[in-house]
């Protein structure tokens, strides 16, 4: 690239992939988390702003249960995670929203919490959904334990032995949450609230703080049974399987809503990814960064070698990516280092690989230019209004809907197969589901989130209104059918925020719910995608992210902290547990990557104390 | 009881769709509603006042234009709530003000009128300045009158009471909307009118008082709540065996 076109760089056009591309439901459903995803983004800005995390009570009983207080400092604000645990009867204990008790309930509240908060937390945050919340809660959560994790490290710490990493591997967390709830429900603090916070105005950041502080809790409260059951003998968790423990997730279709009725969000976060992958794509490599992404490839190839799932279709993709890669490694390995090798690197991927795959490598892109692409993660918010250009010409809009609407026209929605789906809210907890139409009963009450069939036919009444007012404008239309008002304002927004409707039929038969909740559990930061079904999954969030103590400990290197994305199973060699290394097939990392956060001085002096009692 | 902007936003959405709304004016209706409460209105309890009107509407009957040309519009609303799908109304001035500068419309026969504050406050948003006042017609005769600056989300409110009430006072059930491009139109009372201030709300206040409702939460009556919440229960479906199916896990999750 010549001087000139250094200085124009930042000028050009990004040139991001089209809508009709990115928005394919197939491809959304192939997002992994990349480092604009929320929880990387949120562990980032507790490093670079040195928030402080410590415990200001811990009331636990014998068996683990009581109340834990947690203060999160931060440089703007202060803040306090409040975990109630208690007894659960197994027969109670279930991944639905519509249980109604938990093995721990939690909430994150703004400001201090004093006796009187606590006690009407402690009346209301166990009841979740049935309770009413403190207006300074900001999240509320809950959680179950995964029992046989759970047994598994209190008796393996217990006896002072570490436990298996397998353990970790095949079920990544020792607690699974079943909603983390935000935004004023239930009584909870609006996130309009938090608009001028500059701690977490970012969507989604203060759920992933609750998260964070659980699995915080989790720790200690299983180093906690585990002295309680066998003082004499037990140990604390070493460093490696600390960080490689994270927090379930069990979610279902509740999911799907969300991103329909948040159009502007949604396009606001994939044009950030998007913007991220092209300017990645922009960039001319050295051979360190074709390294560096060598061994990324590497890292991931591995993890997702690790990743456990019952789903044969979930397996089978995660099976085809990990054989692709070879032949990624091999095409980085042998091309000529030029000036737009990433480009041809993405346009070879398309070619030649799966949609998993195509947007693994994406994902690894983005990673290498995080002086690119972080400065994006401060755009990931939007102030939400679909509002109505009544004043355009009628003509005009039928012409930007036959644009940009195309995947929505070209659907058949009188087809069994085009019109199988119906959305619709269940009484139990208002859970949104998928019915059979013409099958179940409901259909008369169907949500319509499914937008194809709504344009399609707004377009064809615009159409027949055309045919005798041609020169009629949008309001003209409006005020003879007021009933298409809210798919022609939602049009008229999105054709400016192109990636805001996913480019499906909702309805159709093949149409796959999973795809849906994994473009969003995506964005939040989620790995090890295990389906159970085909419309609900488990997840893990933070597994292999920095730890509270090393979060205290202020790191300077700031590089290796955010360096956790695919992480790998620590290694168990007498007794003792060392960070993850390389399997065999995947050769050795190049220095620096032979494990996530091993490399700077606080981490070493750490991961050195791995093992022993606390 | 204490319940926060989204919360009752929600509820309201719901409990609208519950009513038989569209889906666009159960949207507009419960920003309206949740509007009008946060800022200090009471909307809730006129929600609640008018809900048996809502509930026997006749959803096909929907405002008609009556005249217009290019800067005035007058349309017959029915006697319908503003809630149901008079933001078009609104909308149509909002057009004709952008095309020729300033326009006049007025809707006759329409109830719940304060809370079209709430639209107005987005149409405002989008860069149009903004005068409504209409007239209730019992002793005292009052009037309201709310201005918005373009681009500003928060009115001026006055509330004035007429001392010569005209001879021919017909009741009055109509609103009147000025929208301007260029030119701000916010209420003012000089010294020669004949006119007695009852309140005024400044954009100040108000918006203090909506900074208030998201800090504190917003309280609503615990019947009017749940009644809302029986309307909105209308858009649920009953669990069925079939319904549960592949919805999550089993009842018992022990791993």
């Amino acid at each position: 690239m010549s001087n000139r076109d250094w200085v124009l760089a930042p000028l050009a056009p990004l040139n991001l992939r089209p809508a009709d591309e990115v928005m394919r439901l197939e491809r959304l459903g192939s997002l992994h988390a990349c480092r604009l995803s929320f929880v990387r983004s949120l562990m980032r800005q507790m490093g670079r702003q040195r928030w402080q995390i410590s415990r200001v009570r811990f009331d636990l009983d014998e068996n683990g249960y009581g109340t834990a207080v947690y203060r999160l400092q931060t440089p703007y604000g202060r803040y306090h995670g409040v975990m109630f645990a208690q007894a659960l009867d197994d027969e109670r204990r279930s991944d639905r929203v519509i249980a109604d008790a938990w093995d721990v309930t939690f909430g994150l509240v703004e400001g201090d919490v004093d006796d009187s908060l606590l006690e009407q937390m402690a009346a209301n945050v166990p009841l979740q959904e049935a309770g009413r919340q403190h207006p300074r809660v900001l999240v509320l959560s809950r959680a179950n334990k995964s029992l046989r994790n759970f047994a598994h490290f209190v008796e393996a710490l217990g006896n002072g032995q570490q436990p298996d990493p397998q353990w970790l591997t095949r079920v990544g967390y020792l607690y699974r949450t079943t909603a983390v709830y935000g935004n004023g429900k239930f009584g909870l603090a609006d996130f309009a609230r938090l608009h001028e916070n500059p701690d977490f105005r970012r969507p989604f950041s203060v759920q992933m703080a609750g998260v964070y502080l659980l699995r915080h809790f989790s720790i200690e409260q299983v180093e906690h049974l585990a002295r309680s059951q066998s003082p004499e003998t037990a140990c604390g968790l070493a460093i490696e399987l600390r960080r490689y423990l994270g927090i379930g997730n069990s979610t279902g279709l509740g999911m799907a809503p969300f991103l329909i009725n948040h159009p502007q969000l949604i396009a606001q976060w994939v044009t950030q990814r998007e913007t991220a992958l092209a300017l990645a794509q922009r960039q001319a490599p050295s051979e360190e960064e074709r390294a560096r992404l060598i061994a990324l490839t590497k890292r991931a190839q591995q993890h997702l070698a690790e990743t456990v799932t019952e789903d044969a279709e979930q397996r089978e993709r995660n099976v085809a990516t990990v054989a692709a890669l070879p032949d990624v490694l091999s095409w980085l390995e042998s091309v000529p280092l030029e000036e737009n090798l990433w480009a041809q690197l993405v346009a070879w991927s398309e070619r030649t690989l799966s949609l998993e795959a195509q947007e693994l490598i994406n994902t690894l892109l983005i990673e290498l230019y995080p002086e690119q692409v972080d400065p994006l993660e401060e755009q990931m918010g939007v102030n939400e209004n679909l509002d109505l250009e009544p004043d355009m010409p009628l003509m005009r809009l039928r012409q930007l809907i036959e644009t940009h609407y195309g995947w929505a026209l070209s659907h058949d929605y009188t087809s069994d197969e085009g019109a199988y789906w119906f959305w619709y809210r269940s009484a139990e907890k208002e859970e949104p589901r998928l019915g059979v139409r013409d099958e179940e009963p409901g259909a008369e009450k169907e949500v319509p989130i499914a937008m194809g069939p709504r344009v399609a036919h707004s377009h064809a009444a615009i159409c027949e209104f055309l045919e005798d007012t041609p020169r009629a404008k949008v309001v003209d239309f409006l005020l003879a059918k007021p009933r298409h008002k809210e798919i022609i304002r939602r049009v008229q927004t999105l054709v400016k925020a192109t990636y805001g409707d996913i480019h499906a039929n909702l309805w159709h038969r093949e149409m796959k719910p999973m795809h849906l909740l994994r473009t969003k559990l995506a964005f939040f930061g989620a790995s090890r995608f295990d389906p159970k079904s085909d419309r609900w999954v488990r997840i893990t969030l933070f597994q292999g992210a920095p730890l509270v103590e090393e979060l205290n400990a202020e790191p300077e290197d700031l590089s290796h902290f955010d360096d956790w994305s695919f992480p790998l199973q620590p290694q168990l060699e007498k007794g003792c547990v060392a960070p993850a290394g390389l399997s065999p097939q995947g050769d050795q990392y190049p220095q620096g990557e032979r494990s996530p956060l091993q490399q700077s001085s606080f981490q070493q002096q750490r991961t050195a104390k791995g093992g022993v009692s606390l | 009881m204490k319940v926060s902007f989204n919360e009752l936003q929600g509820l309201c959405r719901k409990a609208f769709t519950g009513i038989g709304f569209e889906d666009g004016d159960a949207a507009d209706a419960a920003d309206m509603v949740a509007w009008m409460q946060c800022h200090g209105f009471n909307a809730i309890d006129q929600l609640n006042r008018g809900l048996d009107f809502l509930l026997e509407e006749d959803p096909e009957s929907l405002p008609k234009v009556i005249y217009q040309d290019g800067d005035l519009a007058v349309l017959d609303g029915h006697g319908q709530s503003v809630l149901r799908s008079i933001s078009l109304a609104t909308e149509l001035g909002f057009a004709k003000a952008r095309a020729r500068g300033l326009s006049v419309v007025k809707i006759r026969r329409c109830h719940n009128r304060q809370l079209i504050m709430g639209y107005l406050s987005r149409l405002a948003g989008r860069g149009i300045n903004i005068t409504a006042f209409w007239r209730n017609a019992q002793e005292p005769l009052t009037e309201q009158v709310v201005g918005f600056r373009a681009g500003r989300s928060t009115p001026e409110v006055r509330i004035y009471s007429v001392r010569d009430v005209p001879e021919e006072n017909e009741p009055n059930d109509g609103i009147t909307l000025v929208m301007a491009n260029h030119v701000e139109l916010l209420p003012s009372l000089g010294v020669d009118h004949d006119l007695d201030l009852l309140a005024r709300h400044s954009e100040s206040d108000l918006m203090a008082c909506r900074e208030r409702s998201l800090q504190e939460g917003i309280e609503v009556n615990d019947a009017i709540w749940a009644r809302l919440k029986t309307l909105a229960h209308r858009i649920l479906v009953e669990s069925s065996e079939a319904s549960r199916g592949g919805a999550g896990a089993g009842v018992n999750d022990n791993d």
